[in-house]
C-alpha cells in the first residue's frame, strides 16, 4: 500500500501525540499490588482474613480515586512451599510488574524469601511470618522488606498478664504447644518471664503436637495425669478448638489457669460450650469486639459480618496495615516531590518512622523495617450475643513494651527490660 | 491408677479410629492387590460430610441422642462413591504397583480440591454433640461415653467383618477371590462384582470413621494425608492384607503413641516408627502377614 502525503501526517501527529502525553499515561495506569497468601492448607483461613481485609481496603481507596491518583489492582498468587512461593513472587515482580508486593503468614516462606526480596530490589511488605528459629535476627538490616512485629510479643503480653493476675496462685506449669519454632519460642519465653519475677513454678510436662494433630485424647490425658495449675499453649490452628473440646471432655479445663496466647487466630471455633469463662486469650491485633476500638475498625467488622457472616481475626489487621501503610507512604512521597510520583525509594524512605491507625489500633514501622503494633488479651466470657468466646476485662498493649529493640537478643533482652506489670 | 487408665483410654480411642481405616485398606489390598492411598481421603470426606449430614437433620428437629445413629447412616450413605472410583482403579489393576499408587495419590489430592470446593479452607466441626451422652468419671479417670461408643463400634466391625469373611458363601468367595482370582473366576465368581463389593466395603469403613471421629475433632483438608500415614504404620505392623493385623497394628500404634506422648512427647512419632523399623527388619510380612512368595 502506498503512503499518501495526508497519511503520513496523520500518522506522525498521532506518534507526537503519544510521545506528548507519555508520562500522563504512565502515571495514570493502575497501581499493582502484588499478594502472596495461602488459600489451602492450615493456614487457609488466616490467609483469607488477609485477602478479604485488602480487598476492602483497595475497594475503599479506589472509590475516592486511588493511592495516589492510581486505581489500584490486586494480582493474587499463593502462598505454599518456600520454594514454590519464591517463584511466584519472582512472577509477580519479573512478569506481573507490581509495584508493591504484602502478604506471607509462614515463617519458613518468610525467612526464604526474604533474601530474594532484597535480591530483586522489590517492596515487600510481610504481614505476618516473624518468629525466628532461636529468635535471632536472620534478615538484619533488610531494605526493601518489611517485616511484621515479632511473633513472640503474644507470648510475652500473656506472661505478663498471667503474672499480673494470678502471681501465688500457681506452683505447677504444664505447656502444649505446637512442634515448631513457633510454639517452642513462645513456651520458652513464658519460662523465661516466670524466672525473671521469680516465680516459683515447676514445669511438670511440655507436650509438643505436630501442627494438625486432631486427636489430642493422649495429649489431655498427659496433662491430665501431672495435674498443672496452669496450662501455657500457643495452639493456634484447627487442633487449638478440638484439643478445647477434648480438654473440656476429660476435666482438664475445670479449676486450671488456662493461658493461650494465640487463641484469637481461631476464635469464632471457640465454643461457648467447651471454652471456659476466665481463660487468658491472646486476639493479637484485632479484637473483633473491642468496644473501644475506632469507627474505621467498627464499619470493617460489620462490612465483613454482612458479607461472610463470620468474624474477622489478627490476619486481616496485619494484611489492612500493609496497604494502608504503604497508601500512606506513597502519598507522603508524592507530596514531598511536588506532586510526582515517588520512585520506589522515596515510598521506602517514607515507610520508616511514622504510625498509622490500623483496624487493632495504632500501629507503625521502625528503622529495622519491623512493624509496632497494638497487642490485645484479655479474659474470657460468656456473656455475649455469640455462641463462642469473648473478652471480659482485656488489656491493650503497643508493641514497644512486648518486643525486643532493634538489634537486641531476645533471651537477653527479657532478662533486662523495664515491663510494666 | 486413674492416670494410667485415661492414659489407656485415649490409646484405645485412638486406635479404634486407626483400626476403622486400617481395615478397609487392608480389605481392598486383601482382596484386589491395590494399595489404596485413597483411603484417608474416605475418612476425610465422612468427616466433612458428617458435619454436614448433621446440621441437614437438625434443621428436621432429629433429637441430639440420635448423633451416633445419624453420624453412621452419613457414612453408609457415602458408599456410593465406591463403584465409580473402583471402575476408575481397574485401568492399573493388572499394572506395576507404582501405578496404583500414582493414581491413588491423584485421587487424594483430588479429593482434598473437592473438599476445598465444597466445604472451604476452614476446618469444619460440630460445635455440640459431642458430650450429649455424658461422661463416666469414676475418681480422676473420666471418659466421654461418646469415646466408648466409637470404641464400641470399632469392636463391632472388628467381630462382623471377621464373622462375615469366615462364616458367610460370600465371605468364603472373597477369600478365594483373593487367594487365586483366575482359579475363581474359572469357578465362575463375578470377580469385577467382588472388586466394587470389597472396595465399596472399604470406602465406607473409611467414610464412617470419618464420620465417628468428626464430633470429637474437626473436618480439616489435611487429615486425609495426616492419617493414611498412621494407617500405614498400622498395616506395616499388622501385616499387609490381614484383618488380625490391622486391629493389632491399631492397638499397638495407639498405645505405644498414648504412652510415649506421656513419658517421652518428643518421641510421640519416633516411638512409632522405631517398631515399624523392627517389624520390617525381623518380620517383613507384619505380626500376621503371610509371604507373597
Amino acid at each position: 500500500m502506498a503512503l499518501s502525503r495526508r497519511r503520513f501526517l496523520a500518522s506522525a501527529a498521532a506518534v507526537s501525540a503519544l510521545g506528548v502525553f507519555a508520562p500522563a499515561v504512565a502515571q495514570n495506569k493502575p497501581l499493582r499490588i502484588g499478594i502472596l497468601a495461602p488459600r489451602s492448607g492450615i493456614a487457609a483461613a488466616p490467609g483469607l482474613n488477609g485477602i478479604r481485609a485488602t480487598q476492602w481496603a483497595v475497594d475503599r481507596y479506589n472509590a475516592r480515586g486511588g493511592i495516589g491518583g492510581r486505581k489500584v489492582e490486586l494480582v493474587i498468587e499463593d502462598e505454599s512451599s518456600p520454594k514454590d512461593t519464591i517463584e511466584r513472587f519472582s512472577k509477580l515482580v519479573q512478569q506481573e510488574k507490581v509495584d508493591c508486593v504484602q502478604g506471607i503468614i509462614s515463617t519458613g516462606v518468610g525467612l526464604a524469601l526474604g533474601p530474594v526480596v532484597e535480591e530483586a530490589r522489590a517492596l515487600t511488605i510481610y504481614w505476618d511470618g516473624t518468629t525466628q528459629d532461636g529468635v535471632d535476627e536472620k534478615i538484619p538490616n533488610p531494605r526493601y522488606l518489611f517485616r511484621s512485629t515479632d511473633n513472640e510479643c503474644e507470648a510475652v503480653m500473656s506472661s505478663l498478664l498471667a503474672i499480673k493476675s494470678w502471681k501465688g496462685k500457681f506452683a505447677t506449669v504444664a505447656g502444649i504447644n505446637p512442634d515448631y519454632s513457633y510454639g517452642r519460642n513462645n513456651m520458652a519465653a513464658f519460662i523465661a518471664i516466670l524466672k525473671r519475677f521469680n516465680i516459683d513454678h515447676k514445669v511438670v510436662t511440655e507436650q509438643w503436637p505436630k501442627v494438625g494433630t486432631m486427636d489430642l485424647t493422649s495429649h489431655v490425658a498427659a496433662l491430665k495425669a501431672v495435674k498443672p495449675d496452669l496450662i501455657f499453649s500457643s495452639l493456634l490452628f484447627a487442633d487449638l478448638p478440638v484439643f478445647m473440646k477434648q480438654a473440656h471432655a476429660a476435666g482438664l479445663t475445670e479449676g486450671t489457669k488456662l493461658v493461650f496466647p494465640a487463641a484469637g487466630w481461631q476464635h469464632t471455633l471457640m465454643k461457648k460450650e467447651f471454652t471456659p469463662e476466665g481463660m487468658l486469650f491472646g486476639h493479637n491485633t484485632l479484637y473483633f469486639a473491642n468496644p473501644e476500638a475506632s469507627p474505621l475498625a467498627k464499619e470493617f467488622v460489620a462490612w465483613y459480618e454482612t458479607t461472610y457472616n463470620d468474624y474477622p481475626e489478627w490476619e486481616a489487621d496485619r494484611a489492612y496495615f500493609a496497604v494502608a501503610s504503604y497508601k500512606e507512604a506513597v502519598e507522603k512521597a508524592m507530596a514531598a516531590k511536588g506532586g510526582n510520583w515517588p520512585s520506589q525509594d522515596d515510598v521506602i524512605d517514607a515507610l520508616v518512622g511514622f504510625s498509622i491507625e490500623s483496624l487493632g489500633g495504632k500501629s507503625g514501622w521502625r528503622k529495622d523495617h519491623i512493624a509496632e503494633q497494638t497487642f490485645v488479651q484479655g479474659f474470657t466470657t460468656h456473656k455475649n450475643k455469640y455462641d463462642f468466646v469473648t473478652l471480659g476485662s482485656f488489656e491493650t498493649r503497643y508493641a514497644t513494651e512486648l518486643q525486643k529493640p532493634p538489634g537486641a537478643n531476645f533471651w537477653e533482652w527479657i532478662k533486662t527490660a523495664e515491663f510494666n506489670i | 491408677m486413674s492416670a494410667f487408665a485415661n492414659i489407656f483410654a485415649g490409646g484405645v480411642f485412638h486406635a479404634a479410629v486407626l483400626f476403622l481405616v486400617a481395615a478397609g485398606l487392608q480389605l481392598v489390598f486383601g482382596v484386589q492387590k491395590i494399595v489404596n492411598l485413597a483411603c484417608g481421603s474416605f475418612y476425610a470426606l465422612g468427616a466433612y460430610f458428617g458435619v454436614t449430614f448433621i446440621g441437614y437433620v437438625h434443621q428436621f428437629g432429629v433429637s441430639e441422642w440420635l448423633l451416633l445413629p445419624a453420624l453412621v447412616f452419613s457414612g453408609l450413605l457415602l458408599g456410593f462413591i465406591g463403584p465409580p472410583i473402583e471402575r476408575l482403579l481397574r485401568t492399573v489393576y493388572d499394572r506395576d504397583e507404582s501405578f496404583q499408587l500414582l493414581l491413588t495419590f491423584a485421587l487424594v489430592l483430588m479429593f482434598q480440591d473437592v473438599f476445598k470446593f465444597i466445604w472451604g479452607a476452614n476446618p469444619r466441626s460440630l460445635d455440640t454433640g459431642y458430650l450429649i451422652y455424658g461422661t463416666v468419671s469414676t475418681g480422676d479417670f473420666s471418659i466421654p461415653v461418646y469415646n466408648l461408643l466409637v470404641i464400641a463400634a470399632a469392636i463391632a466391625v472388628a467381630v462382623g467383618l471377621g464373622t462375615f469373611l469366615q462364616r458367610t458363601n460370600y465371605g468364603r468367595i472373597l477369600r478365594a477371590t483373593a487367594e487365586n482370582r483366575a482359579m475363581a473366576e474359572a469357578l465362575g465368581v463375578d470377580v469385577r462384582h467382588i472388586y466394587a463389593t470389597v472396595f465399596t466395603l472399604g470406602a465406607v469403613l473409611g467414610t464412617t470413621a470419618g464420620a465417628l471421629v468428626v464430633p470429637t475433632a474437626a473436618a480439616s483438608l489435611d487429615m486425609a494425608i495426616e492419617f493414611v500415614i498412621e494407617a500405614f504404620a498400622v498395616v506395616v505392623i499388622g501385616g499387609l492384607g490381614s484383618m488380625r493385623g490391622a486391629l493389632a497394628g491399631a492397638l499397638i500404634v495407639g498405645l505405644i503413641r498414648a504412652l510415649s506422648i506421656v513419658l517421652y512427647p518428643e518421641l510421640e512419632v519416633l516411638a512409632i516408627y522405631l517398631i515399624v523399623i523392627a517389624v520390617l527388619i525381623f518380620r517383613p510380612v507384619g505380626l500376621f502377614g503371610r509371604s507373597l512368595a
